[in-house]
This record gives structure tokens, C-alpha cells and sequence, in this order.
């Protein structure tokens, strides 16, 4: 301790260190195997992480529902765990926690996914109660009611966040009225309202069975009997071997144009511009990962170096592409899928027309100019570096495997997409991005103020003003 | 300079191990290595938060946060952010009531980087604080308080609540996004001083873990922070002591434009690094977390009055810990009949205590939400330096699991008993107010 008397010394600076050697890492290879019952198995072991992860893939798209039942695959997914053939709902809910475990399942347009986690003493149980739950659901009258109620209650939560209902808008403007893309993932209140137990259990005879599902199974399984634990359980689940049915499609209307969904007296407006682009399966993928996150991956890329430490227009602006549904060239259906590329964030409502003004300009300068050498470099240093804390635990790895699973990839698709990053140069990167984000195909939603922001935002002539009611 | 203890496995810890050293100028190190991943995380805590700032300055702390990512001697403008990505690192930094904390998550062999970079800003930051960052971050501030609180519906909820849980001067009344006023009112000079009052090594602790090498990691920490001068100029905290109850209702109900009615409220709670703490985060866990929950079994399963129901904990060491429950009313009921029933239940709980089923499920999960965060070499700095800030103690982070797993029925129902009752309460209330009436004002009945 320096004695509060004594002068007050300066600290000795040193160089900025370099870096050290670096140690080899790959994204895990699992083993890839198949269930008697034509269930599809993906382990790999990762020694140290003592919660395992354990995702389930159902081909159950959101295409797939009746019409006028948006919304059932939802509420499916959620009675998974509302009772089987051995527990009541409250009996089957206590099992989980005695086990440390939490399940989770929700419908996407993919498909049905169930994520378990539990620490890796209590798997073999923990995968008796997720076998149970696909296997032999109870979908008693009861509770299915209850979860439509359940979900009846949550919608008007979800309408009031300003980024919720900022997606909602953007699928309504995008996607046609007859794609299932362009309504709620989880259903309106019309549709929502219609649903029974027997529309339920019809949703689950129709599209759940072993051999068109995936489980991927990733932890630290020492001491475990793993074939022995899957045997007993998810081996036990029965089922017929019907083909899925072909997905359509995914087309969009990228026009350029604003929608303001009117929110009067709000603080701040919430920004999402987006279009529909490549999917994993295009060669562009890597290119496009790459010049996003130039674009919008950080707060040193281009749109906060602007618009947050610049302007202090914003708490963080980000670029990014969400696969909406994939599949490989090579299926019957060919390649259909389609991401959704997209920019959002929030701004004060009074900046809202000169932070608009601002990113367009990034975008324009970004087209006119391209990126930097150096900026490419950084960004491939950063995705590619830091994979092996992004996968550090058994959740992530699974959560990719399922991911590329569901889009129809080789089981090697991320360790390769890490080669193909490091190689892909400033030129294609420039490229990927500028066709991503053109300033003239962008569909611009704002959840805000109208009375504030629409005539600003019309001044800036980057498409169509619509004012819709919030 | 290597003292303390050696790197021994404990109890109970899952095969992890942490050794201690301090440095002349009074910086605290904890160490842990974990070679199967070649991943490294520094953590550095920062013993000031929230409760240090004074009236007037409040959310002084974390926009000081903001202002350390702005650059140092050695560091240019956004370089800290620039550096660490550019090696394929993450990094952050977070503000709450009692510490200021800042991390990056590197490759292994980028580590010294991540000591470089913290040093320079420990030893340096004001060489290259000015007006312009403090403007620029003070604008980014406040629209991250529109973001996160003032432009979602609830999003104020927890500030109304622990204002009214702790009265109004006491050191935890206010939260640490602090008020638009007072974020418009702070200076440069107030920065600075902020800055040589509370940020010297003597203040902070320094963790490490993952894949290091113990000597060579130590050999850098000195290097980097030895020469950075400490100063006592930190003055304590004012005191959080309270009494252990409110010792009334206290109620506040907010008529404003949110989707449905809601009943939240805060409960003083046992300080943490107590017994009794791990004792209500078993309670709140049986009567409020998860879906076989005594209150999600009665409000969301069997009466349907709520779309959501539960308890969280938020555990403090300078002041009561806090118990904050939040339920979401369904359609059409009212507030009243979830109240009794909340009321029904803690008081049928602190009467019978929990079942051996009930403390088993609680246990099981507390226990997995502990692996989670020991899951990672970021979740364990974390941890480690929390127990060294507020505990004196960084080898309790390794047994805490165990102490929640010592927990008996009897004390679980005691801290029930005394503190889930409703003249330990400040319950919220929100009613919600017509599309049509947007700016949403607010009516306060009989708080405080």
C-alpha cells in the first residue's frame, strides 16, 4: 500500500504485447447414428461440461398447419409437457425440476424443437421424462384449454413491445398474405381461439415421429451409459415412417418502402429494415457473414460507429441474417429456403429522421466505396476468433448442431464455414453485403410516434410512408 | 508476492480450484486454471456501484462505465473494444448496485492483451477522458434508459420498487441507470473525481481462468498493474443497514398504458453470504421459480387468474436482499383476487414449510442454475471476484452450491416466516389506462 503522504507516482507504460502462439481448436465432429426406430442420433462428448444438452428436431413446419389454426404447432409444442401416459401436468412439471432439468419446446417455420437441459448425473431420468413427452403425450382437454387461454393473454404483451410488434410488421410487409411467413409465428387471437385438443393431438399424429426426428445429444457423458439411457427411452418411441411434406418456396416484396406503426407519445422509435437474402446453402453465406458484421456486428462497425459513438443517437444499431427456413439443393424440393436480412435497433424519437438519414448514407457510402482490408481483417480475426468461447458449453455446441440439422447441412457445415470465413477477401465481402442491403430493396418498419416522425421520415425519400395503428 | 492459499481441491467445488495473491499496491488476484479449452477470461471488479453515488449524480457509476470504453493513455478512442475483437475476444462491462465490473472472454494465447488493456485504463483513463466522450456516452446512456426501462410496458417496475423497499436516502433507493435529470446534470469534473476516488488497484480484484499458465500469467498481472499507484481516497459507502422488515403494506399503483393488470412487489430479504440467504433463495425458488411452483401451480395452472407468475432474488450484501415477485394478470381479473390468493399461499407456506419433494426440486435446480454459471471461464471469474468484492473470499465461490445443498426444511420455513409476510412488502400495482391516453400518468396511493 502506498502511504496516502507520499507523492502521487505514474504508472510505467509498456508497448502493446503481442500475441502469444496459438493453440489449435475445431468445432466438434459428432457421431451421427441412427435409433432402431429410425430416430436420427448426434452425440459428441465435451469433457468438463457437467450440464448437458440434449435438442430435439421435429419436421413439423408452421406451413404445415390447418388452415385457420395458426398457432397449434405452438401450442403442441407446449402440451409436450402437459401430462403423458404416466404423469398428470403438474406431476410431469415436478418430475423436471427433481431432476434439475428445464425443457423447453416452440414451433418455428422450420419445425418443432425441444431443448432439454440437466446436469449430466440426472440424464438418464431427465430423458425418460423428454421420451414420455414426444412418445406419449396425454393432451388432456384441460390443459390444452388452459395454454389457449395462456397464450390468448400473452399476445396483447407481446403487441406492446416495440420489437415484437416491429417483426410482426415487417413479416405482414413482407411476405405475401398467402405464406404462412407473413402472419405470427404463434397465432392470432382468431386463430388461437379455435384450437382443441383435437386439433392438437391431430397436429402431433400428422407430423411427430421418430423417423423424421433428430436428437442431439452434447456434454460431458462420463460415466454415463448413453446407448443404455437411449435404449430405454427415446428407442421406446413408435411411430409410422411417413415422408414430410415439401416446403414451399420463400418469396418476399423487398420495394422500398416505410411502414410506421403509430405509438403515440413514444420515447424512442424502434427500427427494423430488412429483406429476404442467401441462405447457408449459397456460396455467398460466408461473404455475407463477413460484410454484415462490418456493416452492424459490433459497436466499432459502421452503422454504431456512426450512429452510437458519433451521434449518441442510439444505444446499439446491428446488422444481421436469420435463417428463416433451409434446405439443401440436393432434397427433393431443391433449394427453397431464404434468410431474413435485416437492420435494427432504437433511436430518440427526435433523431429518428437524421439517424435514417445517417444509416442510408452508410449504406450509400458503403456501396460507392466498399469496405477496407482492414476492416475485413479485424472482422475475420473476431468471427473466426472467437468460436472457441462462443462454444464453450454444451448448450451452444447443441444448438448449432440442431441448427444445421434443421437446414439440411452437413454435420461439418460450421468447422468448414470457419476455413471458408478466413478465405473469403475484402472484394467478396464488399460484394455480399452491398447486394444484401440495397438502399433502394429495403421494406423500413418504425414503431414510434407518428405525429412526430412521418414527416421527417417522408423527407428522406427512401420509399412510401404507410401509417398503420399500433 | 505468491501468498495464500494453494491451488487444493475442496469439497463440493467440482473439481475447481482458485489460489490468491496481492500485489504491493494492494490489487487482489485470484487465479484458476481450466485447460480444456483454450479460452482465458479476466474479470475485474471494481468495488463502487450505485450505492456510493450521492443525490443528484445518480447513474454516475455506470456512465462512468461507458466513458471506460472510451480510451486510455496507450489506448485510442474505441481501441479497447477494436483490440480485444480484432484477437477474437468479447468483452462488456456492467454497473449494479454494489460493483462496477469489467470483462473479456479471449482466445488463450491473446491474454496479455486483455491485462494490457485493463491496466492501461486502470493507471490512465484520464489522459484521454474529455468533454466529447462524456457527451456522446451520456446521449448513448440515455437512450439505453429509454430502451431498456422508459419505452417498454413495465419496463420502470423495479425502479418503483426498490424505491419504495428502500427510503428515500438510503444508499439502494434508486437503481443504476439512474434519472434522465441527474444523467444530464453529471460533469467532467464529476467524472474525474468519480474516477480518482474510486478506481485504484487497492479497490479492485483481478480474476483470471481458463487456460493459463499460473507464473507466466502472474509475471504479466505484475508487469501491467504493479506500477499503477493505489490511494485511499475512497470513502465508505453510506450504511444500507435497515431494519429486517418494512414493517408496513406499502402500496403504489401506477394507472399506465401496459398490456394487462399485474401485481408485482419486493420483499426485504436476509443480506447475502448469509445462511438465511440461501435459505429464502430456496423459498422464492418453492413458492415462485419454474413451472412446479406453488405460485404458478395456484394463479397460472388451477385459478387461471395470471398469464405469468414468479419470484426472483436479487441478492445484496450492503443492504436487505431483495425478493421481487411479478405476476401478470389473465384477461378480465382483477388485482385483489391474486393478491389473496399470493397471500393464501406464503402464509399456508410459512405455516407448514416446505415438503421434502419441494426441497429436493429446489435444490436440483439451484444446483444446475449454479453448473450454468460455473460453465464457463467467464462465469467462474465472475464469480470468484464477487465473493472476493463482497465476502473477503474468493475460494466461496467453489463451495456456494454446496451451502444451498446444506439447507434444511426448518430454515427454509423460518426465513418464510419472517419475511414473506405482508407487512414486509411494497406491492405495485399497474391498472392498465386507454390506448387512447398515451402519455400515462401516475397515482400514488399510500407509498412511502
Amino acid at each position: 500500500m502506498t502511504d496516502a503522504t507520499t507523492p502521487v507516482s505514474t504508472m510505467e507504460f509498456h508497448p502493446q504485447p503481442r500475441s502469444g502462439a496459438a493453440k489449435p481448436w475445431a468445432f466438434p465432429a459428432p457421431e451421427r447414428s441412427q435409433l432402431p426406430n429410425g430416430l436420427t442420433l448426434l452425440t459428441s462428448h465435451r469433457p468438463g461440461q457437467q450440464v448437458v444438452a440434449v435438442e430435439v428436431n421435429l419436421v413439423a413446419p408452421l406451413e404445415a398447419e390447418p388452415e385457420g389454426l395458426d398457432g397449434v404447432a405452438t401450442i403442441m409444442s407446449r402440451a409436450l409437457s402437459e401430462g403423458t401416459d404416466k404423469h398428470t401436468a403438474e406431476e410431469f412439471a415436478a418430475e423436471l425440476e427433481r431432476c434439475g432439468a428445464t425443457l423447453d419446446a416452440h414451433a418455428d417455420h422450420p419445425g418443432v424443437r425441444v431443448s432439454l437441459e440437466v446436469p449430466a448425473s440426472r440424464l438418464p431420468r431427465a430423458l425418460g421424462l423428454l421420451a414420455d413427452a414426444l412418445r406419449a403425450p396425454a393432451f388432456p382437454d384441460g390443459e390444452v384449454e388452459r395454454l389457449v387461454g395462456n397464450r390468448l393473454d400473452e399476445i396483447p404483451h407481446e403487441l406492446a413491445n416495440p420489437a415484437r410488434r416491429a417483426a410482426m410488421a415487417l413479416s405482414k410487409e413482407l411476405f405475401p398474405a398467402t405464406s404462412r411467413m407473413s402472419r405470427p409465428r404463434q397465432g392470432t387471437e382468431e386463430t388461437v381461439a379455435r384450437i382443441d385438443a383435437a386439433a392438437v393431438r391431430a397436429f402431433y399424429d400428422t407430423h411427430i415421429r421418430p423417423a423424421t426426428g433428430t436428437v442431439v445429444i452434447v456434454g460431458d457423458f462420463t460415466g454415463v451409459d448413453l446407448d443404455a439411457a437411449l435404449a430405454d427411452t427415446l428407442g421406446a418411441w413408435t411411430g409410422s415412417t411417413a415422408e414430410p411434406q415439401k416446403p414451399s418456396p420463400v418469396v418476399a416484396d423487398d420495394t422500398g418502402r416505410v411502414v410506421i406503426v403509430d405509438r403515440p407519445g413514444a420515447v424512442q422509435t424502434q427500427l427494423l429494415i430488412g429483406r429476404i437474402g442467401a441462405d447457408r446453402h449459397d456460396r455467398v453465406w460466408p461473404a455475407q457473414v463477413l460484410g454484415t458484421y462490418c456493416l452492424g456486428g459490433t459497436l466499432t462497425s459502421r452503422l454504431d460507429r456512426v450512429l452510437r459513438e458519433e451521434k449518441g443517437y442510439t444505444y446499439g444499431v446491428r446488422a444481421f441474417g436469420q435463417v428463416l427456413r433451409s434446405s439443401a439443393p440436393s432434397s427433393p424440393e431443391g433449394a427453397t429456403g431464404a434468410a431474413m436480412l435485416a437492420i435494427s435497433g432504437s433511436v430518440d424519437t427526435a433523431s429518428t429522421g437524421p439517424a435514417l438519414q445517417d444509416l442510408w448514407t452508410v449504406l450509400r457510402t458503403l456501396a460507392a466505396e466498399g469496405l477496407t482490408d482492414a476492416e475485413r481483417d479485424v472482422a475475420v480475426q473476431n468471427l473466426v476468433g472467437v468460436a472457441p468461447l462462443k462454444y464453450e458449453t454444451a448448450a451452444a455446441v447443441a444448438g448449432t448442431l440442431a441448427d444445421q440439422v434443421e437446414q439440411q447441412l452437413p454435420d461439418d457445415y460450421q468447422a468448414q464455414l470457419y476455413v471458408r470465413l478466413a478465405e473469403t477477401g475484402t472484394v467478396e465481402a464488399t460484394a455480399a453485403v452491398v447486394n444484401a442491403f440495397p438502399v433502394d430493396r429495403l421494406v423500413t418498419v418504425l414503431v414510434g410516434d407518428a405525429a412526430q416522425i412521418a414527416e421527417p421520415v417522408k423527407a428522406l425519400g427512401i420509399g412510401e410512408v404507410t401509417v398503420v395503428s399500433g | 508476492m505468491p501468498m495464500g492459499h494453494t491451488a487444493t481441491e475442496e469439497a463440493g467445488s467440482g473439481g475447481l480450484t482458485a489460489t490468491e495473491h496481492r500485489l504491493a499496491n494492494g490489487l487482489r488476484v485470484v487465479l484458476s486454471e481450466d485447460h480444456l479449452t483454450p479460452v482465458a477470461a479476466v474479470c475485474l471488479w471494481y468495488d463502487v456501484g450505485s450505492r456510493h453515488e450521492v443525490k443528484g449524480r445518480t447513474g454516475l457509476a455506470h456512465l462512468f462505465e461507458h466513458l471506460m470504453f472510451q480510451g486510455s493513455a496507450q489506448v485510442k478512442g474505441n481501441g479497447h473494444f477494436e483490440l480485444v475483437q480484432g484477437a477474437g475476444g468479447s468483452l462488456n462491462g456492467t454497473t449494479s448496485f454494489e460493483r462496477t465490473n469489467y470483462f473479456e472472454t479471449m482466445p488463450a494465447h491473446e491474454l496479455e492483451l486483455a491485462l494490457w488493456l485493463e491496466a492501461d485504463r486502470m493507471g490512465s483513463l484520464l489522459a484521454a477522458l474529455d468533454e466529447e466522450s462524456l457527451e456522446n456516452q451520456r446521449d448513448v446512456v440515455k437512450n439505453e434508459r429509454r430502451q431498456r426501462y422508459d419505452n417498454v410496458p413495465y419496463g420502470t417496475a423495479f425502479e418503483k420498487l426498490t424505491a419504495m423497499a428502500y427510503p428515500d436516502g438510503h444508499p439502494y433507493h434508486h437503481t443504476p441507470i439512474g434519472s434522465m435529470a441527474d444523467l444530464d446534470a453529471a460533469s467532467l469534473e464529476d467524472a474525474r473525481s468519480f474516477f480518482r476516488t474510486y478506481y485504484a488497484p487497492n479497490n479492485a480484484v483481478l480474476s483470471i481462468v481458463g487456460d493459463i499458465d499460473p507464473e507466466q500469467t502472474l509475471a504479466w498481472v505484475e508487469k501491467y498493474f504493479g506500477s499503477i499507484p493505489s490511494h485511499d481516497g475512497k470513502q465508505p459507502p453510506r450504511d444500507g443497514s435497515l431494519p429486517e422488515t418494512i414493517g408496513e403494506q406499502l402500496r403504489t399503483v401506477v394507472a399506465e398504458e401496459v398490456p394487462s393488470r399485474a401485481l408485482m412487489a419486493a420483499y426485504r430479504l436476509p443480506h447475502d453470504g448469509t445462511r438465511e440467504a440461501d435459505a429464502a433463495d430456496l423459498a422464492l425458488t418453492i413458492l415462485g421459480g419454474g413451472e412446479s411452483s406453488r405460485l404458478y401451480n395456484r394463479l397460472v395452472r388451477r385459478d387461471r387468474s395470471a398469464v405469468a407468475a414468479g419470484f426472483g432474488l436479487l441478492r445484496l450484501a450492503g443492504a436487505p436482499s431483495l425478493g421481487w415477485l411479478d405476476v401478470k394478470a389473465s384477461g378480465g381479473v382483477e388485482v385483489p383476487a391474486i393478491e389473496a390468493a399470493v397471500d393464501e399461499e406464503l402464509a399456508r407456506f410459512a405455516e407448514e414449510g416446505p415438503t421434502p419433494e419441494e426441497m429436493e426440486r429446489a435444490q436440483a435446480q439451484l444446483e444446475r442454475e449454479w453448473l450454468d454459471r460455473l460453465a464457463t471461464v467467464s462465469g467462474r471469474a465472475d464469480e470468484l471476484c464477487r465473493f472476493a468484492v463482497l465476502f473477503g473470499d474468493p475460494q466461496l465461490a467453489l463451495t456456494a452450491v454446496q451451502r444451498v445443498l446444506e439447507i434444511s426444511p426448518l430454515e427454509v420455513q423460518a426465513v418464510a416466516k419472517a419475511r414473506l409476510r405482508p407487512d414486509n412488502r411494497a406491492a405495485l400495482v399497474y391498472e392498465p389506462t386507454a390506448q387512447t391516453d398515451a402519455a400515462g400518468t401516475e397515482e400514488e396511493e399510500a407509498a412511502k
